[in-house]
């Protein structure tokens, strides 16, 4: 009693198998040999086949929509959305340097001297219309002001650029998920 | 264009042949998807990320069957969406149900019911099973792979494919036990 159990137990992880084919002449045997006189395993046999036959008759469901892929962000736009990022947080780091700087008088003249200036000279105007920068008039050594406008300029345009790119960067993104 | 072409093309980078390629697998990309997450958005989601990755990854397929290399793609889509199903309660995998397309010309109202029945349960009993016996089970028996498919796609051996049929298979066929009388 207990060795047919067990070979009834044994021999069920081999239907499945069986049925697809997939088993030895001699583990095919075995099987068929021990259906013929085992009622218990014929019927899971059958049963098995037939929840297989049913499965098979599962159909294949049509999709929804097309997936195909509409659009690919361009590895070059990839690439240059880098660049201009790293770019805009250098120009970005350099502004905050001019700030800082200026703010603490490193650069022996700042925005307070040079508004100051301007204040109790009143011709300082007329001194940039010549073409004498404040830095000669002043004796500043660094033209702070002009460069900080400069630099504020390239942050935005660079800025600009990078936001427009990684806008279009998430358009694309989004058109490839369709 | 033959597939062979269609492929080398996409890995230049042509979108037009991978979309190509995409029209021929998507609706068994889809159908893999569909039952083994049981939920059509999900599955949506899933086919679509399956077919991103594979354009993406198109220059690593290192030839064999095109077919098999998608669905182990798909098939790890799947893996994720499921993740993020377990995630988001409200979204469980029985929440939605999913309607099998039965023969519609069956005869009766009362036979074409039991079938929709019959279709609800094998589609519970699917998504009772574990997942890599699921995949096993759709990939043989709703798709129709042979064994040696089905072990590259799951990245397995021949005989962890034999098992997990196996178990798998013995395992729906207990749940469909109690409704023997519909369809033997």
């Amino acid at each position: 009693m207990f060795r047919k159990k067990s070979e009834c137990q044994q021999l069920e992880g081999m239907l499945s198998s069986y049925i697809d084919g997939q088993l030895s002449p001699s583990q095919r045997q075995r099987i068929e040999g021990h259906i013929e006189g085992c009622d218990a395993c014929r019927r899971e046999l059958e049963s098995l086949r037939a929840t297989l036959n049913l499965l098979h008759r599962v159909p294949m469901v049509l999709p929804p929509r097309s997936f195909a892929i509409a659009e690919v962000v361009p590895k070059r736009r990839a690439v240059a959305f880098g660049a201009l990022r790293t770019a805009t947080a250098v120009a970005v780091i350099v502004l905050a340097f001019f700030f800082a700087g200026d703010a603490f008088h490193l650069f022996d003249a700042g925005l307070i001297q040079e508004r100051y200036a301007q204040e109790v000279t009143p011709d300082a105007g007329d001194i940039l219309d010549k073409g004498v920068t404040p830095a000669e008039a002043q004796g500043y050594e660094w033209p702070v002001r002009q460069i900080e406008l400069a630099l504020i300029g390239v942050v935005v345009a660079l800025g600009g650029a990078t936001a427009i790119l990684w806008q279009r960067k998430r358009q694309g993104e989004k058109a490839l998920r369709g | 264009m033959v597939e062979d072409e269609l492929i080398q093309r996409s890995r230049e980078g042509d979108l037009d042949c991978f979309n190509q390629l995409v029209e021929r697998y998507q609706r068994q990309v889809y159908n893999l998807s569909l039952r083994m997450l049981g939920n059509p958005q999900a599955a949506e989601d899933a086919t679509q990320d399956a077919f991103i990755s594979a354009f993406k990854g198109i220059s690593k397929f290192r030839g064999g069957s095109f077919r098999t290399w998608l669905f182990r793609i798909a098939a790890n889509a799947c893996r994720d969406q499921l993740r993020s199903l377990r995630r988001r309660p409200t979204t469980s995998l029985d929440a939605l149900p999913l309607e099998l397309e039965w023969d519609r010309h069956t005869p009766s109202p009362e036979e074409y019911a039991l079938a929709r029945e019959l279709g609800e349960e094998i589609r519970r009993g699917l998504l009772a099973l574990p997942a890599d016996q699921r995949l096993a089970v759709i990939l043989r028996d709703i798709l129709g792979l042979d064994y040696e498919e089905i072990a590259q796609a799951t990245a397995s051996s021949l005989g962890t494919v034999k098992s997990r049929l196996s178990r798998g298979r013995a395992r729906l066929r207990r749940h469909l036990e109690p409704y023997r009388e519909l369809f033997l």
